[in-house]
């Protein structure tokens, strides 16, 4: 059952290591090599265009805007949009702009990375070396419940929040992230534990470690790629959650994804699309920021992380 | 008899763990005292085997290390207990600082006291019972043998059973009941779900879904496969192709719907830039057609995604012996060939993955349609996800939104089982 | 007093039968090395016998206490792995000491201690160094170096040479066997190389499919095989076996091979009825048979010249004998032409004869 959440965690980390294995190139400026590179352009292009137009409506001004081309670059730069969509524009009667979304996300998202692989990094450990009876039955659950959609399972959980009093608060939602994260952490993490050779666990506990102390002097610091790329793929996956912000917290507490969609599809007033464009730039800043800086355990990150969905 | 006696034992223990944490959580009710019972049956079960073992050794009990260790673990569950009574908190003023933190342990530290001594005693027991092990019994091997490993399992545990399996049975269950603002527990049989396909909303819901889920998983299989196949040409600048490509993914949906509204607006974006080219008869709004507004979704959730499914495509690729692409050289059978006929049988299983990736997502898909249409205009682009949120929580009618997502579990199960039995049913586990 | 002691020890994975009522005695200071093919429990025993794996039944006890349930670093063992298993994080010194640091031993004992086994290993100079700048015998000889600052009673070797390349594997062969004449501890050595079994062993344990098929010296092992599959697996070019009948020849006892008899007089029975007749394998190995230019009757039998392999300093020569083939060792100066027929003269004090159906030897 141990590959069960798909082959992808297993193949992916080679993406990058392989050479290319297609047919040998040919000349530079063959018919193939222009129709291969004209597609390709022509596709990132078509992927790269929301994110210029984003940039773009967000540096004009809105009379511009009314009169002109969403492609068109601004004739009048302003950063003011950039400005009021951080800390004036308004959702319901607040008006502090989406720096209190930002600042509660980072609240949740800190301790919920935290919390989500220190308990998966220990179970995907216990797992991988420390079989015991009934281990992999409940691994197989885990893993099939990260399949099971979400709307099945979210009253019963905020019944159990408001049970224990943490209905509304981030501190239940850092529970309800680290409950959805724990699947496919600990099959990272486990599959991780697997690949190291069995044989440094025996020796160390030839040497008298025990659980703990393989953990921690042994394992942990050989596992430093592995706690990356779980930091990558909780940041981006707490960040960008929007069903558990909605559910679990109340408007004080709204993530920043949360708070967005109210600025920008909020019925009053009159719509600043400079503003909203800015605003969802700055929403999603921290991912693309990851994304960017980490390239290739992102990729790792998101193809093991993909089960998730 | 005294075999007999461990197993109760175990299972006791186990029984009254459940039977706590489930009156913890408000599930038992009256039944709150349930865990007690368990625990009050394991001690019998110790009784019996005391009695077999004719009064207590310690000098040269084999377990007495470990009976200590309980102990230990047992005089501080009391004292966190006493920490969270109203006596101790007055004559000890540093408590009441954190008396709401006190007052939620005090429970635990009562019920781990009872549950420690009962080990402790246990221990004893059996290590008067044989003072060598030839071999563990049941006791022993739950209580000293790999207990870290157990302590440690024990969060994926109680969300596998809690959540995953307790929480999914508790949905189901009461999409039986006539459940309005708050949950009920009466059985009304199928109502609830003859109600949800007489709702017109649900059955826009399911088509919408049938639509974007076909033209999804469709689009992004070849979109993707395409994109890979190109990326495999050993062409220059891949990375940077690749980092266009998967950068959307990176993005929240909430982020992907709102630039997709923005670029769909018929007065600012695409539609009036061709017409300022000089169409001005052409329309491309949507958003704002009922007839292809889940389209207007589609083309967002293809952008966000098909760069994920690229990439696993692209392992694939790369997972293939280049071995095939001499041979077929060597046979002269032309490229798109060899990629038909060759190629893509042998990346059956990676096709799979992405399948149920992909078919995993559509059935959650809610934020891309809340940020980019809100289910508009008027109920065109509603989906299941969304049906169920309204209606738990915005409509106070909770048997509809739990039949409804009973339906869309049904819908993955359909999808999963026979992926599960393909993948895992012809081969034994390992 | 015997240091190991095996008693009925069985381990299942799953339904499968790794090992099966297995009895064993390691006497105090005795190497003892488990031999057999991949697959043959050897290294599940090894484990057993470390507490790295649970026994289904039966008992381990070391130095006359029953440790079958105790954890293994209770257990007075030292091990050595074939990946070496060194930790990747820490120095060389690190490696060695952690066990110690483990067990809260006082640092200057340590230190002492450390030292001691570096210079017995001559690893002083890369004490610092992090175990990914050391070559693969330095590794080994840490790895080793690691069970040996435990002062253990008993030395654990899983296949620990198979990773090396042949010529550092000899060096450290050698190395081994110093160390433990040195030592004098109980060392269990388990690989499927049989020169390491031969070279290092005081008594060899074949196994197969978690039984022990023979427990004995390396000579016994070697001259007198306990049963047809321990002859066919210890020895290099392996052991010929023909296939023919055991016959009465007047009085005495002769094996019928094809047609051809030879008396089986010299042959060291292991008490099995010779004169019982019925089918037998005769196993002899290519250099315990000589090719005469006569034929003498009762003593050789007749044979067709095959082809001819060069080893170097010997060649073995492939004959016929009926549909049957067998392998001579020779001197490489001696010539035979193909085809033509000569006469095999084996030597039966050291060859064996098998039960044709329960290949145990005769």
């Amino acid at each position: 059952m141990s590959d069960l959440a798909v082959n992808a965690p297993a193949v992916a980390p080679e993406t990058d290591v392989a050479a290319p294995r297609g047919p040998r190139p040919t000349r530079a400026l063959s018919r193939r090599n222009i129709i291969l590179y004209g597609t390709l352009i022509v596709v990132a292009v078509y992927y790269l265009l929301p994110l210029y137009v984003m940039i773009m409506t967000s540096l004009k001004g809105m009379p511009e805007i009314r009169l002109g081309n969403i492609f068109a670059p601004p004739l009048e730069m302003t950063f003011e949009p950039w400005v009021r969509a951080w800390a004036e524009a308004c959702t319901g009667l607040n008006c502090d702009g989406l720096s209190r979304g930002f600042w509660n996300s980072v609240r949740i998202t800190i301790p919920s990375v935290v919390v989500s692989i220190a308990i998966a990094s220990v179970n995907g450990y216990a797992l991988a070396n420390w079989r015991f009876k009934g281990a992999d039955a409940f691994f197989t659950i885990l893993i099939f419940g990260a399949f099971i959609p979400y709307q099945v399972m979210i009253y019963p959980i905020v019944i159990i929040l408001r049970e224990m009093g943490l209905y509304t608060t981030l501190s239940g939602l850092v529970i309800v992230h680290s409950i959805f994260g724990m699947p496919i952490l600990t099959l990272l993490f486990r599959n991780y534990f697997t690949s190291i050779p069995e044989e440094l666990f025996k020796a160390a506990r030839v040497d008298g470690a025990g659980f703990w102390g393989i953990y921690f002097k042994i394992m942990l610091p050989m596992s430093l790629p592995i706690f990356t790329v779980a930091v990558i793929l909780q940041v981006t996956g707490i960040w960008n959650d929007f069903l558990f912000g909605v559910i679990y917290t109340k408007p004080d507490n709204y993530p920043m994804t949360v708070q967005l969609n109210n600025i920008v599809n909020s019925v009053q007033g009159v719509k600043e699309y400079n503003v909203n464009m800015a605003a969802t730039i700055l929403t999603g800043l921290v991912p693309l920021v990851i994304y960017f800086v980490s390239g290739k355990l992102f990729v790792r990150g998101i193809a093991a992380g993909a089960v998730k969905g | 008899m005294r075999s007999l006696a461990e197993r109760v034992y175990v299972w006791a223990i186990l029984l009254s763990g459940v039977a706590f944490a489930a009156s913890r959580i408000g599930l038992l009710g009256d039944a709150g005292w349930l865990h007690w019972l368990f625990l009050a049956a394991a001690l019998g079960a110790v009784a019996v085997l005391a009695v077999e073992a004719n009064g207590l050794k310690f000098g040269d009990n084999r377990l007495r290390r470990y009976a200590l260790g309980w102990i230990i673990a047992a005089a501080v569950a009391l004292v966190l207990w006493a920490f969270g009574q109203k006596q101790v908190q007055e004559a000890l003023p540093f408590l009441t600082a954190q008396r709401r933190i006190w007052g939620a342990l005090e429970p635990f530290g009562l019920y781990l006291a009872g549950l420690f001594l009962t080990f402790m005693a246990s221990l004893l027991v059996i290590g008067t019972l044989d003072p060598i092990a030839d071999r563990p019994r049941p006791i022993e091997r739950t209580l000293i043998r790999r207990l870290p490993a157990k302590v440690a399992a024990v969060p994926m545990v109680m969300v596998a059973l809690g959540i995953f399996v307790g929480a999914t049975l508790w949905t189901v269950y009461h999409s039986f009941t006539s459940s309005k603002l708050l949950p009920k527990s009466d059985f009304v049989g199928f109502d609830q779900y003859e109600r949800l396909w007489a709702t017109n909303r649900w059955i826009i819901s399911i088509e919408n879904l049938a639509i974007y889920g076909v033209c999804s998983l469709t689009f992004s299989l070849i979109i993707g496969f395409c994109l890979a196949a190109l990326l495999d040409q050993k062409i220059r600048f891949e990375n940077t192709f690749r980092t266009i490509f998967l950068y959307p993914f990176a993005l929240s949906f909430i982020v992907t719907g709102l630039v997709w509204q923005w670029l769909l607006t018929p007065e600012f974006g695409i539609q009036k830039i061709v017409r300022d080219l000089g169409w001005t008869n052409f329309t491309f709004d949507p958003l704002f057609n009922a007839d292809i507004v889940i389209y207007g979704i589609l083309i967002a959730g293809l952008w966000q995604g098909t760069g994920l499914i690229m990439v696993i495509m692209l392992a694939g690729l790369r997972g293939i012996d280049q071995e095939i692409w001499k041979a077929s050289r060597v046979d002269g059978i032309p490229m798109w060939k060899t990629y038909l006929f060759v190629v893509i049988p042998m990346m059956r299983p990676v096709f799979i993955t992405a399948l149920v990736l992909i078919a995993s997502g559509i059935v959650r898909v809610y934020d891309l349609v809340v940020a980019q249409t809100s289910g508009g205009p008027g109920l065109a682009s509603e989906v299941p996800a969304k049906y169920v949120y309204d209606y738990m929580f915005g409509g106070q009618n909770l048997g509809q939104g739990f039949a409804a997502s009973t339906m869309m579990l049904l819908t993955v199960l359909v999808v999963l089982i026979p992926w599960a039995y393909l993948e895992f049913g012809g081969r034994k586990r390992v | 007093m015997s240091s190991i002691s095996i008693r009925e020890l069985k381990l299942n994975f799953g339904s499968v039968e790794v090992l099966k009522q297995l009895d064993l005695e390691i006497e105090d200071g005795e190497f003892l090395v488990l031999l057999g093919p991949s697959g043959c429990g050897k290294s599940t025993l090894l484990n057993c016998i470390a507490g790295l794996l649970d026994a289904t039944d039966g008992q381990i006890f070391i130095k006359g206490r029953n440790v079958t349930w105790e954890e293994p670093k209770d257990r007075g063992i030292g091990m050595v792995f074939q990946s070496y298993a060194l930790y990747p994080q820490m120095s060389v010194k690190g490696n060695l000491s952690f066990g110690l640091r483990n067990q809260r031993m006082a640092r200057d004992e340590i230190e002492q201690r450390v030292s001691r086994a570096a210079e017995m290993l001559q690893i002083e100079a890369l004490l610092d160094r992090k175990p990914a700048a050391l070559s693969g015998g330095q590794r080994q000889r840490v790895a080793i170096g690691r069970a040996l600052v435990r002062d253990a009673d008993v030395f654990l070797f899983d296949e620990p040479l198979s990773n090396l390349d042949a010529k550092l594997r000899s060096e450290l062969r050698v190395e081994i066997k110093r160390l433990h004449a040195r030592l004098a501890n109980t060392m269990v050595y388990v690989t499927h190389d049989q020169i390491e079994a031969l070279t290092l062993a005081d008594r060899i344990a074949v196994m197969r499919h978690g039984i022990i098929q023979q427990l004995a010296d390396p000579h016994t092992i070697y001259d007198r095989p306990a049963n047809r599959f321990v002859a066919g697996f210890i020895g290099s070019p392996s052991m010929n076996f023909l296939d023919g009948n055991l016959v009465r020849n007047g009085s005495a006892a002769a094996f019928d091979l094809a047609g051809q008899r030879i008396s089986v007089d010299g042959y060291r029975a292991n008490g099995g009825d010779l004169n019982g007749g019925g089918t037998a394998v005769l196993g002899v190995r290519p250099e315990h048979v000589t090719i005469q230019a006569q034929s003498r009757p009762d003593q050789t039998i007749e044979a067709t010249v095959d082809i001819e392999e060069p080893m170097g300093a010997d060649s073995l020569q492939w004959l016929r004998v009926g549909d049957q083939q067998l392998s001579v060792r020779k001197r490489a100066d001696v010539q035979h032409e193909p085809g033509s027929t000569v006469h095999l003269d084996f030597d039966l004090a050291k060859a064996s004869l098998f039960d044709a159906n329960s290949e145990q030897r005769l």
